[in-house]
């Protein structure tokens, strides 16, 4: 039940101290709190740091939610200017890592090469991205995010999450395009 | 063909979701190795949370007590000093004796001492003067 409720709905039971509600936010919000985070931090364990943190001053700073209803929006803000200042302080990580647990399917040493040598040129080519275009073709491309949510989320026009969305997605294709990698493999080496 | 390739020759300029980069960034997503990361990330969050939430529930709990022990602290003392001083109010009116009206000679002969009322003379004597020269104090 408490999944088809609204952000608004939530945010007021989480203020009372309902964890079931608290769970949903997180539930609902952990995957895009990790990609803007990872768009600012470019990297895993910070992202994770950050975006674990954020959903904590959340909590801690709920009654500051003004539109609880916007809760999303809220929340992303924190999750960036807490990756910003982790970035720029280098701060001691509070939070216990979460290990990379074994997975279920054991890939294949090929696949498992092919697939860090191409996390490696993602890496690569986002960071070549500015933050916004980052966080834009994050939130849209792999967590799924609508032009609309994103705008009403982050507080932009649509036609600018548009416009981001478009460049990030050349920019990413141009890198990729460029890359080493990529060269040797249409090459066949 | 990688994925790279796959993505890049099925990368369109349309701004819907873009499977293809969708797929290509999803192998970012950390749980791409680890199924289970983002149900253990939940839990994490929810551990490190739950003194905050443990806190706001008293909190929510301690307001409600808190309105009712405030009205008792406030009210039920009031209550008792109010009734207690009716009380009082009541139990003296009913003790302390109404004063009786004082006659109009025991005014008047209030603070002379030694000096009694003339005796009233027989109707016989009093009519003449000399006996009521006679009459001494």
């Amino acid at each position: 039940m408490a999944e088809t409720q609204n952000d608004g709905e939530l945010v007021h039971r989480a203020r009372r101290g309902d964890e079931s509600a608290f769970g949903v936010l997180v539930e609902r919000y952990q995957r895009a709190a990790y990609a803007v985070a990872y768009s600012v931090t470019g990297r895993h364990e910070d992202a994770q740091d950050a975006a674990q943190e954020s959903f904590l001053v959340a909590l801690r700073r709920l009654e500051e939610c003004r539109s609880p209803e916007r809760f999303a929006g809220w929340l992303m803000t924190i999750v960036r200017n807490r990756a910003r200042n982790l970035v720029r302080r280098e701060s001691l990580r509070e939070m216990e890592q979460v290990p990379m647990g074994a997975s279920s399917s054991t890939p294949t040493p090929d696949r498992v090469t092919e697939t860090r040598e191409l996390r490696a040129s993602l890496r690569k080519a986002l960071a070549e991205l500015p933050e916004m275009q980052r966080e834009i073709v994050l939130l849209h491309d792999l967590e799924g995010w609508k032009h609309r949510e994103i705008a009403d989320r982050l507080g932009l026009p649509a036609g600018t999450v548009r416009s981001h969305l478009h460049f990030a997605r050349k920019a990413l294709r141009e890198v990729l395009s460029a890359s080493p990698q990529d060269a040797d493999r249409r090459s066949g080496k | 063909m990688s994925q790279l390739e796959k993505g890049l020759e099925g990368a369109t300029d349309e701004l819907g979701r873009d499977i293809e980069v969708a797929e290509l960034l999803g192998s970012l997503s950390p749980s791409v190795e680890d199924p289970t990361y983002w149900m253990r990330f939940k839990a994490q969050v929810l551990r490190a949370a739950s003194t905050e939430l443990a806190r706001r529930r008293m909190m929510a709990d301690v307001t409600v007590a808190d309105v009712l022990t405030s009205w008792a602290r406030a009210i039920v003392p009031t209550a008792v000093l109010a009734a207690a001083l009716a009380g009082m109010i009541l139990l003296r009116a009913h003790t302390v004796p109404i004063a009786a009206p004082a006659r109009v000679e025991e005014l008047l002969v209030a603070g002379m001492e030694g000096e009694t009322i003339p005796t009233t003379l027989s109707r016989t004597e009093a009519e003449t003067q000399i006996a009521f020269a006679a009459e001494r104090f």
